[in-house]
């Protein structure tokens, strides 16, 4: 069975799988989604690395809105505190992407890699 | 909030920081965002976790309007992913009451270690056949 080749053939089935996956991650361990997903749409579905973590991105508005709108009626949201953090974010995302489109694609999986053992790691210590 | 300027200034590097992590690798920019407000601002956890997400709303949304521009999402895998992603949360949530987390937190901490240094050793090796082979044919080449 080849997965990547039936996700080519239209089976959408697996991306659903891999949502279902990270959302169950993210609830237990407290880690963003996407931490799972790039991995898994690359490894899994054969994504090329910078449309992986684009298409992780486009997937994180949906997963965000829900969990914001979960929240909603709970005082636990602050506006404030988000546009203090996400507005400067935004500037900095517009570089992350500005500096991926020069990076080639085996350094950009070799920077994950790392991120990914620095998260893993904080997991291993903290718990 | 009632913070000096060099609060409002380190919060702002911070979310620099995270909005670069999140062009950069796709994630969301929580694991800078939730420290920064609980060292930052004093937030509790949950407070902490729920802005969190609020701020990544924007960060998201702008991100993945830039790369759509390079044609570089597929939107069919995100909106199936996000839709799964909403009952995977909802059964996670029950999941962790059940169960030891710390335990748990190890050993996807370890599954994380050994996946990126699985990531490390694939790109390495690219990389090193790269080299080996200075000009390939299908390569982007830059006059």
């Amino acid at each position: 069975m080849d997965l990547s080749a039936r996700l080519r053939q239209g089976n959408l089935l697996p991306f659903v799988g891999i949502g279902v996956v990270a959302g169950l991650f993210a609830a237990m361990f407290g880690i963003g989604g996407g931490v799972v997903i790039v991995p898994l749409l690359m490894l899994v579905a054969k994504m090329p690395p910078r449309m992986a973590a684009a298409t992780s991105l486009a997937a994180l508005i949906l997963t965000s809105l829900i969990g914001v709108v979960r929240y909603a009626g709970t005082d636990h949201v602050d506006w404030l505190g988000a546009a203090l953090i996400g507005i400067p974010a935004v500037v900095g995302v517009l570089i992350g992407i500005r500096f991926q489109r020069r990076l080639p694609a085996e350094w950009l999986v070799l920077g994950f890699g790392v991120f990914v053992i620095a998260i893993g790691l904080r997991l291993v210590i903290w718990g | 909030m009632e913070h000096g300027p060099e609060i409002l200034a380190l919060a702002g590097l911070a979310g620099i920081a995270a909005g670069i992590l999140a062009g950069l690798f796709g994630v969301g920019g929580g694991i800078v965002f939730v420290p920064t407000l609980v060292f930052l601002f004093a937030f509790d956890q949950l407070d902490a976790q729920a802005t969190s997400l609020a701020a990544i709303i924007p960060v998201a949304l702008i991100g993945a309007w830039r790369q759509s521009g390079d044609g570089q999402i597929d939107w069919r895998a995100a909106v199936l992913m996000g839709g799964g992603a909403a009952v995977g949360v909802l059964v996670g949530a029950e999941v962790a009451l059940r169960l030891d987390e710390a335990t748990l937190s190890r050993v996807f901490g370890a599954i994380l270690i050994l996946v990126g240094g699985e990531m490390i050793v694939s790109s390495v090796r690219k990389l090193q056949a790269k080299r080996a082979t200075p000009a390939p044919a299908d390569g982007p080449r830059r006059p």
